[in-house]
């Protein structure tokens, strides 16, 4: 632990660390451009210069490792010299179209230039121009504001894994670009927008929508997946205007997968904002009451058994645990949260957690993927494992679809059958699993949205004790949900009760007659065809396929327009926040439900979110530990039994039109125009 | 949409150039000048192949090929180009020389070749020059040129000492004294500290020290030797590689014994072919003689001056674009694949072998490539120390005739501009600091009262805006700004001065720290040329 001095005052700092960062750590600011604390060093800018005792020039500070005993000024007028020269430098190529700019207004160099900078330039020469470059449907460019920083070429192949950037040419005459002009096929490229300290990269589809001081930042939680990235919503109005990435150094650093960001579009579109009935085979607008009463009397005198609720993938637990108290005062036992069958749930949270945690895949050394693309089903998880991977020392064997990872991998077979190999010790990644010392094994949703989805995943649980995979604190066994509401579910129980009927039990049930009530929550990724003359309640937000089978639609709140919990698939409760209203006449989920159950009599206990969430908290303790991850326990889950030899296939056949948001959006319906029918895949093309 | 894919024949094609061997990654530029040996330029098609094969991104191969001034790329809509290249030096001493009205003259006359410029080549000592594709032509006029297009002028040729008259002379003996445990590595060091030998390529850095400190790190360890000798004016270590090659080969396998490197690199400038040709033949000859030789890789480089910076050159070596490394880590440290690695420059290691055998008595004499209007341009070894005066009446036979001597460049582009003034200042290491100057590769250009000082200011700051790599701010744009206000017409003075101050402090390499030197010098000793 070095010890140096910082303008006169002490600090000490870890070994290993930079200068830059030992000055942050004693409160002194060094601006920079090229430095991010995610990216390897480039040193380029020339913005963080210091003065170090002994050095006859000024040092970067960004690329200079701390020593123990060092002097360093950061407040000295050579360096005040120094900065303002980088400075004027920087802008004698950048033009001064900040009005116009979309960076403008958090704007590094903006924001630098007048902290750091000079009032005036003295050169008074032309500027360059440079010409613009394709980087896909979701960047703009503006190559001539650019200052070689270098953050986008790293971003894109250090934390994305694609090399398609880079910076051609030399000296003045240098580019960034892709040289092929391809756009960039990343679904994390969103990012580089972050990224850019200027206005060269910025947002496509938010540009010259707003600027960032008219915009309202509601703090809140991605559902697009499982992960639980952390997120800005910034809105102006009733509309979303777009969304960031909010730090969380145990889930999603500070990226974001480009879905996640960029299907924001979709919540202005398609929106179910007002009751619709059934008439005459025709939706019509309705009133609250008319649709309450609609249901009501359908519901009228019906057994409990009779009834059923399934659960979509983006609900909050809120919802889920009205429904299911109303579900329960009803008597029906007919409820699932796994619209895609997963063979998961039980006591033993251990069984369908992802129990290493996503920070904890940097301490792994041996991964096993099982039927799971966890570019597409988790991007920032993938973006972990990948750091891990550049790392070095990390051996990755993939049962299932060959996809391109952005790391490279041992492809070790295509379904049950090779993982019944390693089981069995048959197969030399079992040997390697069980050398290492932090193995992990990750199962995802095409392993187990299977009819042997119980016997495959005991076949993992064999996996994870034959090579020692929980031991001490570390517990390498993972499922890898790809719902956000999944894990949620799974934890309050929204699992068929005793003789109660599954997903799929639910469907033939509505087939064969013996269901006459489905409540669909926001559940589309279902075959409507399959429930026969059963009558459909969609409860959601967008118009898509729940809604058009629908004979009474309630309108409710997409994930911007409510307070909701989720739990990610670490078993991470986190509380997203309401940013916007929702449309029209369109109301909180949980709190449509209050309503209706009120209509019938059967009055939910809680006349509040406080109360719902106090209820939460009994069932299952995840709810009351916000942002906490706890030790799954292990106890018995999985089924011993036949495992078909159909190969394990993705659940996810196209990455950007994952959900009913993204499939009203068009800026994903551009992004898988572009990336996937064209046939070149992002993740799906080895 | 990941670009253009290549076509089987492309594949096969590059398969017949570059044969069916595994291919490397460091070999990036070699398989690049491979391409381009055989088609006289590099075609996106074959890019893109050579990515295919290489299994890297094609955008991280077409950044290292754009990088490289040698390497001529041609787009897929672009046709082929006709007929054969010419190069005219665009170096201070061939515009001197009427390098300019040359280009011209063979613009206008056509001919069956391409007319380009070429930055400066290394043979000051006959300008103006100019590169016939690979054939380079002193004194060139258009009737030398076209004989050099017809294959007729060639630099060729064998060793003023041979291997036999170096041998005789006791070459060699040292190196066979320490294999055979004669000599301690402790004691090689020793003798050269004694010596007081320094680095020659520029930097200065005792070179006793230098292997102390390669040989305190962890092996493996490597030798790089640089002869990317391209500082403008600097023609030493051509002339020694042409005149007395296992000199320096007995310096480097000592340098190599001394630090146990197990292998050894030389980045050689592409602008020197014949010596590239000389070297692989006199290796040959020295191993064939029964002088054990390590491996040795001899690596072209691809027209960048920034690779003549240690740590650009290793990246260049890696296959990569020539930008300088952040220090620490030193080379000495982790140099060349991360390993600790010793490097000297081609004149550092020429002097080996005389400097441990004379040691403390060593006369570390200094090699001068003298160039300009003088009567006798050449490489001169004259005692370090030695005024410029004494220089050009005792060693050159004074001035050329007709001109007085009015400026000179102690070391190149980078040593600055100086008047006549401090003719008899002594030219040596920290003797002419104070007046801006800098000794560097010795590289001394004179300019007499008949040369025009801007434009000699404007020529060099335009080289080394040509030779910024582009990484940092402050060399980036500062180069680039420099030309384009000294073109302008008279300049702001004290904004030029802050420009070279902001160039000189905040730059990452030594291109940048010592860029600025021509236009500060020039503010200083002829400020009325300038502003």
């Amino acid at each position: 632990m070095p010890t140096l001095t910082i303008d006169g005052t002490e600090v000490t700092v870890e070994a290993g660390c930079t200068v830059l960062q030992a000055c942050e750590e004693a409160g002194v600011e060094i601006p920079r451009f090229c430095y991010h604390d995610r990216l390897s060093i480039a040193g380029n800018c020339r913005m963080c210069l210091v003065e170090m005792e002994k050095a006859p020039k000024p040092i970067a500070s960004c690329a200079m490792p701390v020593g123990e005993g060092m002097v360093i000024r950061t407040d000295t007028a050579a360096v005040r010299k120094a900065r303002q020269g980088a400075m004027e430098f920087l802008l004698i190529n950048h033009p001064l179209d900040c009005p116009i700019c979309d960076q403008g207004g958090e704007c590094d160099l903006q924001d630098q230039a007048l902290a750091f900078g000079r009032d005036a330039s003295r050169y008074v020469e032309n500027k360059r121009a440079v010409k613009e470059k394709n980087l896909g449907p979701l960047i703009r460019t503006m190559m001539t504001r650019c200052i070689h920083c270098t953050r986008c070429v790293r971003f894109a192949t250090e934390i994305a894994g694609v090399e398609e950037l880079g910076a051609t040419y030399r000296g003045e005459d240098t580019e960034i670009g892709t040289y092929v002009e391809a756009a960039l096929t990343s679904e994390m490229s969103g990012n580089l927008v972050d990224v850019c300290p200027v206005g060269a990269l910025t947002s496509r589809p938010y540009a010259f929508t707003a600027r960032p001081w008219e915009l309202r930042k509601t703090e809140s939680i991605d559902v697009h997946d499982a992960v639980g990235c952390n997120i800005r919503v910034d809105s102006r109005g009733a509309e979303v205007m777009r969304v960031l990435p909010r730090l969380h150094e145990d889930v999603n650093e500070e990226w974001l997968g480009d879905r996640s960001r960029h299907a924001v579009d979709g919540l202005r579109r398609q929106r179910l904002d007002r009751p619709y009935l059934r008439v005459d085979g025709k939706l019509r607008p309705a009133t609250w009451d008319q649709a309450f009463a609609a249901i009501a009397s359908r519901m009228d005198g019906l057994a409990g058994e009779r009834l059923a609720a399934i659960a979509g993938d983006m609900v909050d637990a809120e919802t889920m645990l009205a429904m299911k108290d109303l579900m329960t005062a009803l008597g029906s036992p007919n409820i699932d949260c796994r619209q895609d069958g997963a063979k998961l749930g039980g006591r033993h949270r251990g069984g369908y957690l992802f129990n290493t945690s996503i920070a904890g895949i940097e301490e792994a050394d041996a991964i096993l993927l099982v039927g799971c693309n966890p570019r597409w089903e988790a991007t920032l998880i993938n973006a972990r494992i990948r750091k891990r991977w550049l790392a070095g020392g990390l051996s990755i064997g993939l049962i299932g679809p060959r996809v391109d990872l952005t790391y490279g991998y041992r492809y070790l077979g295509a379904g049950p059958a090779t993982l019944a190999e390693v089981a069995g010790g048959d197969n030399d990644f079992a040997g390697l699993l069980q050398a290492a010392e932090k193995p992990m094994i990750i199962v995802g949703a095409g392993a187990l949205s299977r009819p042997d989805g119980a016997a495959v995943l005991h076949l993992a649980r064999r996996i994870a004790e034959a090579t020692g995979m929980n031991g001490g604190d570390w517990n390498g066994f993972n499922v890898l949900h790809g719902a956000a509401s999944r894990v949620g579910g799974l934890d309050l129980g929204f699992l068929p009760g005793e003789g109660g009927r599954d997903t799929a039990g639910i469907l033939a049930g509505a087939g064969r007659g013996e269901i006459d009530l489905v409540w669909l929550l926001a559940a589309d990724e279902l075959d409507m065809g399959q429930f026969g003359d059963a009558f459909v309640v969609y409860q959601g937000h967008h118009g898509d396929a729940g809604a058009h089978r629908a004979d009474v639609i309630l309108p409710g709140a997409a994930y911007t327009e409510k307070d909701g919990t989720w739990v990610n698939t670490e078993g991470r409760a986190q509380q997203g926040r309401r940013a916007t209203d929702p449309p029209g006449e369109a109301r909180q989920d949980w709190a449509i439900l209050r309503a209706f159950s009120d209509v019938i009599g059967q009055t939910l206990p809680y006349d509040n979110l406080a109360a719902l969430r106090a209820r939460m908290a009994e069932l299952a303790p995840s709810f009351g530990r916000l942002d906490e991850v706890a030790p799954g326990e292990m106890g018995s889950f999985g089924v011993e039994g036949e495992v078909d030899a159909t190969p394990f296939a993705s659940p996810l056949g196209d990455y950007y039109l994952a959900n009913a948001i993204c499939r009203a959006s068009s800026v994903m319906a551009e992004c898988s125009r572009l990336y996937l029918a064209a046939g070149e895949g992002t993740g799906t093309d080895g | 949409m990941k670009g253009r894919q290549p076509d089987p024949a492309a594949l096969a094609e590059l398969r017949d150039i570059l044969g069916e061997e595994g291919l490397r990654r460091d070999m990036l530029l070699e398989y690049l000048h491979a391409l381009q040996d055989h088609h006289g330029h590099l075609s996106t098609r074959l890019l893109a192949a050579l990515a295919q094969a290489m299994r890297l991104s094609q955008a991280e191969v077409y950044e290292v090929a754009s990088f490289y001034h040698r390497f001529r790329i041609v787009g897929e809509a672009e046709a082929a180009p006709a007929g054969r290249r010419v190069d005219v030096c665009d170096g201070l001493v061939c515009q001197l020389a009427g390098a300019d009205a040359l280009a011209a003259a063979l613009a206008a006359d056509g001919g069956d070749g391409r007319i380009g410029r070429g930055a400066c080549m290394g043979r000051c000592e006959q300008a103006p020059v100019a590169a016939a594709d690979d054939s380079y032509i002193g004194q060139a006029d258009p009737a030398r040129i076209a004989a050099g297009l017809r294959g007729e002028i060639v630099e060729d040729r064998a060793p003023e000492v041979t291997f036999a008259d170096y041998r005789e002379g006791g070459g060699y003996d040292l190196l066979q004294q320490c294999r055979n445990g004669d000599h301690e590595p402790d004691w090689i060091i020793g003798r050269l500290s004694d010596s007081g030998l320094r680095g020659l390529g520029g930097a200065g850095f005792p070179t006793g020290r230098k292997w102390q400190l390669v040989r305190a790190e962890p092996a493996p360890r490597l030798l790089v030797v640089n002869a990317d000798e391209s500082e403008p004016g600097t023609f030493k270590d051509r002339y020694y590689l042409e005149r007395d090659p296992h000199r320096f080969i007995e310096g480097m396998l000592l340098a190599a014994w001394t630090v146990a490197a197990d292998e050894i690199y030389i980045y050689l400038r592409d602008e020197y072919p014949h010596l590239r040709r000389l070297l692989q033949r006199e290796l040959v000859v020295a191993r064939q003689a029964g002088i054990a030789v390590p491996e040795v890789h001899l690596r072209r480089g691809a027209g960048a001056y920034v690779c003549g910076e240690e740590s650009a050159m290793l990246e260049s070596i890696e296959g990569k674009r020539g930008l300088p490394r952040q220090r620490p880590p030193y080379p000495s440290q982790s140099g060349l694949f991360g390993r600790p690695t010793l490097i000297n420059n081609v004149e550092t290691l020429y002097w080996v072998r005389d400097a441990v055998n004379d040691g403390g008595d060593w006369p570390g004499q200094r090699s001068f490539s003298v160039s300009g209007r003088v009567r006798e341009p050449g490489v001169k070894l004259a005692p370090a120390g030695i005024s410029l005066r004494r220089l050009i009446d005792d060693y050159c036979g004074g001035m050329a005739d007709g001109h007085q001597l009015a400026a000179f460049l102690p070391g190149g582009a980078s040593g600055g501009i100086l008047p006549a003034e401090l003719a008899d200042q002594p030219l040596d290491f920290g003797s002419l600091e104070d007046h801006g100057g800098l000794l560097g590769s010795a590289a001394v250009i004179v300019l007499s009262d008949r040369d025009d000082i801007r434009a000699a200011v404007a020529n060099l700051m335009r080289f080394f805006a040509d030779e910024s790599c582009g990484q940092c701010t402050p060399c980036r744009l500062g180069t680039e700004k420099a030309v384009a206000m000294l073109a302008a017409g008279p300049a702001d003075a004290a904004a030029l001065a802050d420009l070279a101050q902001v160039m000189a402090d905040a730059s990452i390499c030594g291109l940048g720290h010592a860029a600025a030197n021509p236009l500060r010098c020039a503010l200083r000793h002829f400020p009325g040329a300038i502003a």
